[in-house]
């Protein structure tokens, strides 16, 4: 897991399992979501901006391994580490706004009712509701992968796809 | 696997099993493309971050093509095949006499039939060495963003270690021009299996 400070102009890229924070400027990227999750989380007051791409739902499953998990790999635990790093960079978690973005299904797979990609949407959705975190914007499901980039100065999030553009969220 | 770390002779058995296993398979290629030579690169073993596979395909943010299969049986294992568009477009029109190789369901069930062929012809290789019983699953095909697909793959395998062992090799023919690579991810204890079988645990 990487953390990065904030240097003018900078661009950090996020990783499958991973998370970065900046402030007050920069841009945040990550790259190919497809049944992964982007959590951007936001405080346009002191200007705190994280990202977080999450690979799977619940670490709750793996307890026996708890020592050894990734936390930013599952969205129950990677929002609330989000949060705490963001707040050690003086962001409020009251204040603090979420767009997300991913949780496709690229396969037409036919193996289970639920997918990767909604089961990621739906844990995503009540670990930000425990947090009392508002979900405002989101470009969820489909069945295509999905860039997500997090302007730091501006909250601003992008949502890119191949042969479909750029939409803002 | 994971927790123990996995050493050189280790990576080199797999290699080994995956060098005769995608060999066997593109012989199969070879087979449908009317006896036309395919040169393969020996393939790589890695125990590599999770975190870093979808960067070992050149670029993550290039559309693909992706042909997703897991064997299943006696152990489990997942098979990625990556195209280019372009191969993936050679590979179709090939194989159908006459077709503009377009991605239509015509062409979409060419490739997925393609990646069956050579996922079974993988897999009753390493049946054949270890004994072991298995049968590729239905594949599964998108075309989409390099990235988005091998971040799909990883997740519906539901990868939980953080390093894992990735195979990896790429196949090139001169007269269709085809360039693909081949990613196999091996499940959570099926590596413990084959080396158990294969007398190195």
């Amino acid at each position: 897991m990487m953390m990065s400070m904030a240097i003018e102009s900078e661009v950090v890229k996020v990783k499958i399992a991973d998370l970065a924070v900046l402030k007050e400027r920069g841009i945040i990227i990550t790259v190919g979501l497809g049944s992964c999750v982007g959590i951007s989380l936001y405080d346009e007051l002191s200007k705190v901006g994280g990202l977080s791409h999450i690979l799977l739902a619940e670490s709750r499953q793996f307890k026996n391994r708890e020592n050894s998990l990734n936390h930013a790999k599952f969205a129950d635990t990677a929002i609330p580490l989000l949060v705490n790093k963001m707040e050690n960079m003086g962001a409020k978690k009251s204040r603090l706004k979420a767009k997300i973005a991913g949780g496709s299904q690229l396969f037409a797979f036919q193996k289970t009712n639920i997918s990767v990609g909604e089961r990621n949407i739906a844990m995503v959705r009540q670990t930000l509701r425990e947090l009392d975190i508002p979900i405002v914007a989101e470009d969820v499901g489909g069945n295509y992968g999905r860039t997500m980039r997090l302007f730091v100065e501006s909250g601003r999030v992008t949502i890119s796809t191949v042969g479909k553009g750029e939409i803002e969220l | 696997m994971g927790q123990q770390r996995i050493d050189d002779s280790r990576l080199d058995v797999l290699k080994e099993l995956a060098n005769i296993g995608v060999g066997n398979a593109v012989t199969s290629l070879s087979q449908m493309l009317a006896g036309e030579k395919i040169d393969m690169d020996v393939p790589a073993a890695y125990l590599i971050p999770l975190q870093d596979i979808p960067a070992s395909l050149e670029g993550e943010e290039t559309a693909v093509v992706g042909v997703y299969i897991e064997g299943k049986g006696d152990l489990a294992l997942t098979v990625l095949f990556v195209l280019s568009l372009e191969s993936a477009a050679n590979l179709i029109s090939a194989l159908i006499p006459g077709s503009s190789g377009d991605f239509d369901e015509m062409g979409l069930s060419v490739l997925m039939e393609v990646g069956n062929i050579l996922t079974a012809s993988y897999l009753n290789a390493i049946s054949m060495m270890t004994n072991l019983q298995l049968l590729p699953t239905p594949p599964e095909v998108a075309v989409d963003m390099a990235g988005a697909i091998i971040s799909t793959v990883l997740a519906e395998a539901r990868v939980i270690d953080d390093e894992v062992v990735l195979l990896k090799t790429t196949l090139n023919t001169s007269q269709t021009r085809i360039e693909g690579s081949v990613l196999i991810l091996p499940d959570e204890g099926a590596l413990e299996k084959i080396f158990r079988i294969l007398g190195l645990s």
